[in-house]
């Protein structure tokens, strides 16, 4: 499908199924498929604002380089492996066919399970801000942010959200 | 060979400063008592002044001993605390952590006080109070209950319970003199604020920070401090009052994956990249990694059970580059996805599981020369702990009177 094949009900499916299969990959723990669905000038950023100080706070920030080597380092370190699991729902898409690209807007509950025994937890909640390419054959993300309601993380984690 | 269950319960066979029972940690009467003895009567970090910069703003603060403060700067530019409690019913006066208010107004019968803590209003107070002629309550009477503060030590403010405590620079002593220049040439500005709760004693999140034999459990330190010359020559520096300061070190940020220089946005004073870090007694620490100045706070809720708060600062005067580099420095191993918080957050953690669960005593006993991975630091802030609680961390279940610290 090339966006000026599709309809524009194709394009918004295609958005949504992408945001979808990115919350999967990263459950999975798949970080080259999660990759695979990222534009070469991707930034995932991890930001929450303070009412404590008042202040915008970003606690991720990378380009695609910067996932790689952060993806190419996590066996390196000493990490809570209890899996995370992403419940994602679309809210809004709205596409730009002229520019050809489209943003987005999830909602997302993140839980993390106990590796020992298995206990689900709350871990946080917020929202995925996208921007998605759709210049090629497939859609890509180009800019994630994620937005966090929640800032009380506990021991707080190395994956990307 | 493994050891028998009483081989297990034995004291170590070590000095008995050079051990802790971890009933340290875990007992709920000695928590009490460490809230009545160092807690009520210790000057707290309660929060940075940048979070308060205009008059009328103001911050609130859970004391771990037992209170909820309000923090607030007058319009006189003073930052005073007060009890976050209406003398009327005992509302909470202030729900949002911060805020600016020119009258800080109890939302349940709307009595109102001044950044002073005067009681500057009082419905229908002539009514209620002044039917028979005379008034049979003065608003001199409904003040809010003042807590000592002072502003300092790169604009902390910081709060004591106790009113006839010494002054805040009798307590920190000269434990900040290395990096005082940093922090105090030019006015700080917190960038990034967050509470991590732990099940965990707040002494075991202080004694990480204050041992380097853990950065075994990072490799971003393994890399950009271990194996870099000068590591092993870093020294402990014990401080009076259960201070420590660890010397500072060059670090090489490009030995790590996608790391570099932090030497774009410095402090005062700054060269390259050096590192040092500070712990005050009983639970905080000044961390400075050349562009970013993190300061925890621990507010202990329980034995097992920590609040640690972390501020990462830079320079007020920041340009919005030096501001982005400073950020970026940060979130690489600090914050809550941050490479290194979250390894000590997790090690921390498990030795809360373990301690509530079989663990019987620590071992703080390696001696190097005061050296880096000199566990001296431990021993310093435990010496001073015996000394304020009257019972020796290794045997605590016995009263001792300790007038000066016991050696480190
Ligand atoms: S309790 Fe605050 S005004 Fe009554
Ligand atoms: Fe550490």
């Amino acid at each position: 499908m090339t966006i000026r094949a599709a309809t524009r009900k194709d394009l918004d499916t295609a958005v949504r199924e992408l945001i979808y299969r990115s919350c999967l990959r990263l459950d999975e723990g798949d970080f080259p498929g999660w990759l695979e669905l990222c534009a070469p000038d991707l930034r995932y950023t991890i930001t929450a604002y303070s009412p404590e100080i008042r202040q915008e706070m970003t606690w991720l920030d990378h380009d695609r380089d910067g996932m790689e080597g952060l993806f190419k380092m996590l066996p390196k370190h000493n990490s809570d492996h209890s899996p995370l699991t992403r419940h994602a729902s679309v809210y809004l898409v709205e596409v730009d066919e002229e520019r050809g690209e489209a943003a987005a807007v999830t909602s997302v509950v993140v839980y993390r399970t106990a590796l020992d025994g298995g206990a689900t937890d709350l871990f946080a909640v917020g929202k995925y801000f996208d921007n998605i390419n759709l210049e090629g054959e497939t859609p890509l993300l180009a800019g994630r942010n994620v937005r966090l309601d929640t800032r009380e993380l506990g021991i707080g984690s190395h994956f990307p959200l | 060979m493994g050891r028998t269950a009483e081989q297990w319960k034995q004291k170590p066979p070590l000095p008995k400063t050079h051990y802790v029972d971890t009933r340290v940690y875990t007992d709920e009467g000695i928590f009490e008592e460490e809230k009545e003895k160092i807690f009520a009567k210790t000057w707290m970090l309660a929060c940075h002044e940048s979070e308060l910069p205009a008059p009328n703003d103001y911050r609130t603060y859970h004391h771990p001993a037992g209170v909820n403060l309000i923090v607030v700067r007058g319009e006189d530019d003073r930052v005073r605390s007060f009890f976050n409690v209406c003398p009327h019913r005992g509302n909470t006066i202030l729900y949002s952590p911060s805020g600016n208010a020119k009258r800080m107004t109890c939302i349940f019968h709307a009595w109102s006080f001044d950044s002073e803590g005067n009681c500057v209003g009082l419905p229908r107070e002539k009514a209620g109070y002044c039917s028979g002629g005379d008034c049979s309550v003065s608003r001199d009477d409904l003040g809010l209950r003042e807590v000592k503060t002072q502003v300092g030590y790169g604009g902390f403010v910081y709060v004591n319970l106790d009113d006839g405590c010494e002054p805040l620079e009798d307590h920190i002593g000269p434990a900040l003199d290395t990096i005082i220049e940093q922090i105090d040439t030019e006015p700080l500005e917190v960038f990034s604020y967050h509470r991590a709760v732990v099940n965990t004693n707040y002494k075991l999140w202080h004694d990480t920070n204050s041992e380097f034999y853990h950065d075994y459990l990072h490799v971003h330190n393994r890399l950009t401090s271990m194996k870099q010359e000068g590591y092993f020559e870093r020294k402990m520096i014990p401080y009076p009052n259960g201070h420590a300061e660890v010397g500072s070190q060059e670090v090489h940020y490009e030995a790590y994956e996608g790391g570099k220089g932090r030497a774009e946005a410095g402090f005062p004073g700054v060269e390259g990249n050096p590192w040092s870090l500070i712990d005050l007694f009983p639970g905080y620490s000044y961390n400075l990694r050349a562009s970013v100045l993190r300061v925890d706070s621990q507010i202990p809720l329980g034995p097992n059970k920590t609040a640690i708060e972390y501020r990462s600062l830079g320079l007020k005067s920041d340009t919005v580059e030096q501001r982005r580099q400073r950020v970026l420095d940060n979130q690489t191993i600090w914050g809550p996805f941050g490479r290194n918080l979250h390894e000590d957050l997790l090690a921390v953690d498990g030795q809360g599981r373990a301690i509530q669960n079989g663990s019987r005593y620590v071992l703080h006993a390696r001696e190097e020369d005061s050296t880096i991975h000199d566990e001296v630091g431990m021993r310093h802030f435990y010496a001073e702990w015996s000394r304020r609680m009257g019972r020796l961390a290794g045997d605590p279940t016995k009263a001792v009177a300790l007038e000066k610290p016991a050696r480190a």
